[in-house]
Formats: structure tokens, C-alpha cells, sequence
């Protein structure tokens, strides 16, 4: 699962949104998308986000796979795989289909996950934290 | 019938001649004759691509220097001709891009034929299929030394304010960047800057230290900013450079507009005649 991630992470992103950087708005593409800055609105792709710690975003995140070693703040829709790194913090809803967390790692939220993910019409596992 | 723009621009009247006594011996030879017209102060690009059209031309080819091939996309003005280019210039940036080293190469491409639809670009009435560049960007850091390109890299920042897409806006501390639809670093299987894509690449340079300048001059001058850290990359149709106002956005070193600006790209619309070592 991490190899595929890192492969991704290794390649050009097709959008790279540099740690300087403020977008206000819907952020939508076709490729990767690697955040190193903040993002305040929604953040949507059919390929895999990257939150790169110290970046924060602001959105709901709808994306095939994600490694979030940011801050989010917003329901992370993923389709596949999602990584939480040990620098990450959530606070929002998670659906995904398969999901790895890191020591360290901070959630905040709802957890939906199942083999057929996305929607979430047919997740096999709910996890609700207190 | 092809028909030939000669721009003489800024080249010596000697040199010249030489290229043109060229140009029309390999047009015999290559069997691609047609109508060669020299642009004048009385008969401007506008004017030549005109009469192209008037006389039935189907492909236009530009002879001359990148200005030339630019000035003639600016001339169309939506009309349907292939397009061709042939280096009077060695430092053309579209020669490299479009693989057509010299005359020669340029006539035996264009007898080749070897056809690309590729993407154009608009910005205000300029249309483009190289890039702009802005801010830092703008200074030729290829032609600059070493204690200008530190100097130049390591300013103050500029506050750039810029819309995408009509769907979000960008705000960002950076020295400067550029639009790309293609440059001369340009390929085929990478993900920036290829002209048949339907989109343009927007890179912006973040401010940099100097260890950092050093290590990564190569790459800024030749305008693969996505390989220097930190720098924003961002693929999309259309870009409204917003702030600073009055900020001028250049193509070659010739200013083509200035803050506030809009950039849109065209699909597919060009169909550039193109040589085997293009670099898309």
C-alpha cells in the first residue's frame, strides 16, 4: 500500500501548492495533488493527495488514495488507501477503504471504511470515537 | 500551396541575403516551392498572412526568428492554415522546441511534413505556444552571471494574486514564474508544459536562500522550475493574474501585457508542421 503511495510521492505531481501559498476555493484536478501550503474550501482528484506536514487544509478532500502528515480540518472521502503519518491531525468524518495510522497520528471524527468505499453505501466497518 | 513569411528583423543584411539564396535553393531541391514574401515596413506580417489567405495557402510557414512565428500566430486570427517554421535565428527558443536546428532542417521538416495538433495559447490579442515568464523569471537568468541570478533570486518577494479556473484563487509570496505550454525543456512523457494536453502549466518560484539558488541555477534558468524545492505547480485552463498591478508578463524578453492579465489555452488548435527531434 505504501509503496504505491511513495511512487506517487516520489512522481511530478501534476499540482504542487508550495508551503507559501494560501488558496481559497475549490482546488479540482486529474492528478496528484502534493499540499505544502494551505488550502480553505474543497480539494478534489481521482488520483492521490499528499498533505505534507506543516501544511494545513481547511476542506473536505474527496481523492482515490491520501498520506496526510498535515492538519486537516474536513471530511477525507477516499476511495482507497489512506496513510495518516505520525505528524497528522484530523478533525473530521474519514471514508476510505483501507486506512493506516501512525504512531502519533491525531483523529478527531467518524470512520467509515469498506471494501467498496467512496460512497459509503456499502461500508463493512463503522467506528465512532467518543 | 505553402507560402513563406522572410522576416529579415534584427539580422545583418549580409547574413541574411545568405539565408535567403539558401532558403530557395533547398526549396527547389526539397520540392516545396511556393510564394516566398519579405516583410517590409509597408507589408507587415498582418499584412503577408492576409494575402496567404487570399491566395488560397494552406500552409504558412514563418522564416525568421521566434518574434516572426509569433507575429504570425498573432495574424490568423482564427483562420484555418498548418503552420511551419524555419530558423533564421540559432538562438531560437522555438527551434529547439519544434526540433529544426537550422535552414536546412527547417526545409527538409517542412518537405517531411510531420503534422502535431498542438494547444495555443491566448493572452490578451497575443496567441503563444512557447510561455510567458513574470517577476524574476522575466530577467534572462540564462544570459545573467552568478552574482546577478544570486542577487535576482535571492529578493524580496512579491505578493502574487491569482485566480484559476474561475474556481480558486492563489495567494503566494514568490520572486516569480511562468506559464507553459511548451518550452524548450519540454517531453513528451513528462507531465509539464506538453502542448497536446489541453492545459497550461503555471509555475511560481518561492523566495530562496542562497546554498539554494546555487544548487538549483541550471534548472531556474532553463525554466524547469518544478525541480527546484518549494516551487508551485499548478495545471489548469485558464489564469487571471490579479496582483501586483502593472506587473509585466513577457514572452522572450518582449513585454506582452502587464498585471492585471488573463491567460486561456486553445485545445488542439494548431496544426504545426514539426521536426523528429521536437521536445513534445
Amino acid at each position: 500500500m505504501d509503496k504505491l503511495l511513495d511512487n506517487d510521492l516520489n512522481a511530478q505531481a501534476e499540482t504542487v501548492v508550495g508551503p507559501s501559498v494560501k488558496i481559497q476555493g475549490d482546488l479540482n484536478s486529474e492528478g496528484n495533488i502534493k499540499i505544502e501550503g494551505q488550502v480553505t474550501g474543497k480539494v478534489k482528484t481521482s488520483q492521490s493527495v499528499f498533505v505534507i506536514p506543516g501544511a494545513k487544509i481547511m476542506a473536505d478532500v474527496m481523492a482515490g488514495n491520501a498520506m496526510v502528515g498535515g492538519e486537516v480540518q474536513g471530511n477525507l472521502k477516499i476511495s482507497g488507501h489512506l496513510v495518516l503519518q505520525g505528524t497528522a491531525k484530523i478533525l473530521g468524518d474519514i471514508t476510505c477503504s483501507v486506512l493506516r495510522v501512525e504512531d502519533g497520528a491525531q483523529f478527531s471524527g467518524k470512520c467509515v471504511m469498506g471494501a467498496s468505499n467512496g460512497n459509503g453505501k456499502k461500508a463493512a466497518t463503522e467506528v465512532e470515537p467518543e | 500551396m505553402h507560402y513563406y513569411i522572410v522576416d529579415q528583423n534584427s539580422l545583418a543584411v549580409d547574413k541574411f541575403e545568405k539565408l535567403q539564396t539558401e532558403l530557395s535553393g533547398l526549396l527547389a531541391e526539397f520540392k516545396v516551392a511556393g510564394e516566398i514574401s519579405r516583410v517590409t515596413p509597408l507589408r507587415g506580417v498582418q499584412e503577408l498572412v492576409d494575402m496567404a489567405s487570399q491566395r488560397g495557402a494552406k500552409t504558412l510557414v514563418a522564416c525568421g526568428n521566434d518574434d516572426t512565428f509569433n507575429q504570425m500566430l498573432a495574424a490568423l486570427k482564427g483562420r484555418d492554415f498548418t503552420l511551419g517554421f524555419i530558423p533564421f535565428d540559432e538562438n531560437s527558443v522555438l527551434a529547439k522546441i519544434l526540433g529544426i536546428e537550422n535552414v536546412f532542417a527547417g526545409v527538409k521538416t517542412v518537405a517531411g511534413r510531420r503534422v502535431e495538433k498542438i494547444d495555443l495559447a491566448k493572452i490578451a490579442d497575443n496567441y503563444f505556444i512557447s510561455f510567458l515568464e513574470f517577476g524574476v523569471m522575466s530577467h534572462r537568468l540564462k544570459e545573467a552571471g552568478l552574482w546577478q541570478s544570486l542577487k535576482l533570486l535571492s529578493s524580496e518577494a512579491k505578493a502574487f494574486s491569482i485566480r484559476i479556473d474561475d474556481s480558486y484563487s492563489v495567494n503566494i509570496n514568490g520572486l516569480g514564474g511562468l506559464v507553459a505550454n511548451i518550452r524548450a525543456k519540454s517531453n513528451q512523457s513528462e507531465k509539464i508544459a506538453n502542448p497536446t494536453d489541453g492545459s497550461l502549466d503555471l509555475l511560481i518560484l518561492e523566495r530562496m536562500g542562497k546554498m539554494q539558488v546555487l544548487a538549483h541555477k541550471k534548472a531556474i534558468a532553463d525554466g524547469v522550475l518544478e525541480k527546484v524545492p518549494n516551487t508551485t505547480v499548478i495545471k489548469c485552463k485558464k489564469i487571471e493574474f490579479l496582483e501586483p498591478l502593472g506587473l509585466p508578463l513577457t514572452m522572450l524578453g518582449r513585454v506582452v501585457a502587464k498585471f492585471p492579465a488573463t491567460v486561456e489555452i486553445i485545445p488542439q488548435r494548431l496544426r504545426m508542421i514539426v521536426g523528429k527531434n521536437r521536445t513534445f
